[in-house]
């Protein structure tokens, strides 16, 4: 294989397909690495963990059609470092010659026949709005467990609600919801479990696109972006039946300013580290939000509001309760609150679409 | 008793170190007094066992805590070795920590046989700190049959360094008494510190007396001498200062009565190394749920979890997690822990195990979690078994993957294997 390609443009789509590979060697050394593939003046990249891969592709000046499984980051990482222009790259044997100019790198290739057969995408398409599909993925893969002793939870639920698509993720502290209307990807029932890191992925991906294609087969789940393609390995399991937990009585309700809350919290956690709880004190005449640092002092701030119901206090985890404002739309959130030990729902009084349900902490 | 100036009325001396005379020891002397004379070191009897308290009479063999029970046997094959009993030893410390309260309620227990008391509240009712110590030493021989030495010192630092002064020593001629008190006055106090030597100080272990030794540091003395950036380079920014500090008697540490627990844990050392991590897992479940309980018990809740593992080659790693909520259930601890197990090759064999908690917090403060909304969740299910527990017994319930067939559970209960394994213990 040898071509020659512009250092940005290879650059970029080495690093898009090399997130996709596995960050540590483990038992199969060739998932570390990026496989290209040269057909004319197209060059096919892809990164894999069996989990998550992600393919790209882009045009270039071929030489010469081959394949050859490069070492993914060092490769990125030369690449990277090259002057601007044009690099050529060229493989023979066990061995891949990057240059550039007066730079001259050799790196030893990964053995391609060990680089997994990836099965084919399924042909059943639908087209989604990228910048809606990125928007909703903002909102609900925060919610999403990071701890892989919990797998279930380290997905996001897609299914099929009313005529449209619903996103749920929750790691059982909160949960985001997300409705799509108006886009069928499933048929009625159906749903599917993403692993989030790849909706993490994808949410880069989406950046800048116009449309998306998503492709959903029994194992796994297709999406396409222009020229890049990325595809998941879906999670087998049952999501928690979270319908429960948002339905209910809405006892007590605040409504506050969106920008002047979280101002307000980034101030407060400047004293409350990590996950010191912050309280609101909630009173007809406003809200007051205090932490309390053992051994290094408190802060306090009042805060104009809304709210109807009983005066109560309750605590929440400070990063967790600002993730949920973060991902509201609008200038006002509104709080269901039922008691300082049940979850609250926060909401956009503008949009029904979306709501962020959080536990509270139980202090004292 | 006293150094070269004694004490002043205007002289408080606030603290006192009381630490038990080889308290385990002691404490089965007092049940078996036909022991008395005889060496006799309590301790781990297996391949493994260390050594946790000898007799005046062993040390002077060379026997000393923490080193292996084979080496004491090979040092004193006449000694008397005994398995050690916890309980009991708790038993006789909570009647000694009560003499203690007799006198003031700000004690700081360090261990079972070891305590910082502060007496400045004390001296209208029971004298000058030298006259409680002498007090205090009586009562607990009277009332508990036990002998104690005594530090008195304007600092927690130094009254910990005058009871180790006031100690009995041992020598092959026969035990010899130590002062039994020791006082250090304000005047005296950096003469006492500096003439001793630099492994005398908390936090100088091996590691860093070499590193000192290399700036031709021997005795605290010559720490003190040191500029402090020579010292900061040598040892660290952060090292370096509090040994410094140390140095030249700047102890600011309270007596704070409770003492709270930074971490709460359990660990066991095997009597075979093992290496399949599906018998690991098994005790990794078992020392989960035995640090659990303890944390429910203290009423505390931990964010970190963390794993030690000690390879047959005596290499020690640990590996650890932080959540946003606090735990304090056997199940959450060993979910945690056993990805932190699983990471690890263990094919070389290990010898040891443990599962720690930090980061506590009163678990009064805690992230609820959607579950807790659950009819049956988890954290209800571990309520009933404390009760269970509290009520039948360690062993009437436990995790399934404990129940070994035909042997019944087993249960790591505190104090159990506390010097390493048993000689006839077989391991699966």
């Amino acid at each position: 294989m040898e071509l020659r390609c512009e250092r940005d443009v290879l650059v970029e789509a080495l690093a898009t397909a090399g997130r996709a590979t596995a960050s540590r060697g483990g038992s199969l050394p060739v998932l570390g690495g990026v496989r290209a593939q040269l057909e004319g003046d197209r060059l096919f990249l892809t990164g894999t963990d069996l989990d998550l891969t992600i393919a790209d592709a882009i045009t270039v000046a071929g030489l010469e059609d081959g394949v050859a499984v490069l070492p993914g980051r060092l490769t990125v990482d030369i690449v990277r470092a090259l002057e601007p222009g044009a690099v050529h790259l060229n493989t023979s044997g066990e061995e891949a010659k990057i240059a550039s100019g007066r730079s001259q790198f050799s790196v030893r290739l990964l053995p391609a026949d060990d680089f997994p057969r990836l099965a084919d995408a399924a042909t059943e398409e639908v087209t989604l709005d990228a910048a809606g599909l990125a928007d909703a993925l903002r909102q609900v893969v925060r919610a999403a467990s990071h701890d892989d002793a919990r797998p279930i939870l380290t997905g996001v639920l897609m299914a099929a609600e009313g005529d449209g698509l619903r996103l749920v993720a929750t790691d059982s502290y909160r949960l985001a919801l997300r409705d799509l209307r108006g886009a069928s990807v499933l048929s009625e029932g159906q749903s599917v479990l993403v692993p989030s890191r790849a909706l993490g992925e994808l949410t880069r991906l989406l950046s800048g696109a116009d449309t998306v294609t998503l492709r959903l087969g029994q194992r796994d789940a297709t999406f396409e972006i222009g020229d890049t393609r990325l595809t998941t390995r879906l999670i087998e399991g049952e999501f928690p039946n979270y319908r429960q937990l948002i339905s209910g009585s809405q006892a007590n309700q605040l409504t506050i300013g969106r920008e002047p809350l979280l101002d307000a919290i980034r101030r407060v956690r400047l004293l409350a580290r990590e996950s010191t709880p912050v309280r609101l004190s909630l009173r007809s005449d406003g809200v007051e939000l205090s932490a309390v640092m053992q051994d290094v002092g408190q802060a306090q701030e009042d805060l104009d509001a809304k709210y109807e119901g009983a005066e109560l206090v309750i605590a929440f985890n400070p990063e967790y309760l600002a993730d949920g404002i973060e991902a509201l739309a609008g200038d006002e959130v509104s709080f269901e609150i039922i008691d300082a030990l049940k979850r609250v729902v926060l909401r956009s009084p503008e949009s029904e679409d979306y709501l962020y349900l959080l536990m509270p902490v139980r202090v004292s | 008793m006293a150094g070269p100036h004694p004490p002043t009325d205007g002289d408080l001396l606030p603290i006192l170190h009381v630490d038990m005379d080889a308290f385990f020891v002691a404490v089965e002397l007092l049940d078996q007094p036909e022991l008395r004379g005889r060496p006799v070191v309590v301790g781990g009897s297996g391949g493994r066992g260390v050594v946790a308290a000898a007799s005046y009479e062993a040390r002077a063999h060379g026997v000393f805590s923490a080193m292996p029970s084979e080496q004491a046997r090979r040092l004193c094959p006449h000694a008397v070795f005994l398995p050690g009993r916890y309980a009991r030893y708790s038993e006789v410390s909570a009647a000694v920590f009560e003499v203690f309260h007799s006198y003031t309620p700000l004690v700081e227990g360090i261990s079972l046989d070891e305590a910082f008391l502060d007496v400045s509240g004390a001296h209208r009712l029971f004298g000058t700190s030298p006259e409680i110590a002498a007090s205090l030493r009586t009562s607990v021989l009277e009332e508990v049959g036990l002998t104690c030495s005594v530090g008195v010192a304007p600092r927690k630092l130094t009254a910990k360094l005058a009871s180790e002064a006031a100690k009995p020593r041992a020598s092959l001629a026969g035990t010899v008494r130590g002062s039994g008190v020791h006082v250090v006055t304000e005047a005296d106090e950096l003469g006492f510190l500096h003439a001793l030597p630099v492994r005398a100080l908390w936090g100088v272990g091996p590691a860093t007396a070499a590193r000192l030794a290399r700036l031709a540091v021997r005795t605290i003395g010559d720490l003190a001498d040191v500029p402090l950036p020579t010292l900061e380079r040598t040892l660290g920014a952060g090292v370096g200062r509090h040994l410094h500090d140390l140095a030249w008697a700047r102890d600011h540490r309270r007596v704070v009565p409770v003492h709270v627990a930074k971490s709460i844990g359990h660990e066991e050392t095997y009597a075979h190394d093992h290496v399949s991590h599906e018998t690991l897992d098994r005790e990794l479940v078992r020392l989960s749920d035995a640090t659990a309980t303890r944390l429910r018990a203290a009423g505390v809740a931990g964010r970190t979890v963390q794993v030690k593992i000690r390879f047959g080659d005596h290499r020690t790693i640990t590996r650890s997690v932080t959540v946003p909520e606090a735990l304090d259930t056997g199940t959450a601890l060993a979910r945690l822990a056993r990805p932190l197990l699983l990471g690890e090759d263990v094919s070389e064999g290990v010898r040891l195990l443990g599962v720690s908690v930090s980061q506590l917090a009163p678990s009064a403060e805690r992230q609820l979690s959607l579950e807790d909304a659950g009819p049956s969740s988890w954290a209800d299910a571990t309520r009933a078994i404390d009760e269970v527990r509290g009520r039948y017994g360690a062993a009437s319930i436990v995790p399934a993957t404990l129940v070994d067939r035909g042997r019944g559970p087993r249960v790591k209960v505190r104090g159990d294997q506390q010097w390493g394994p048993d000689q006839g213990r077989a391991e699966t």
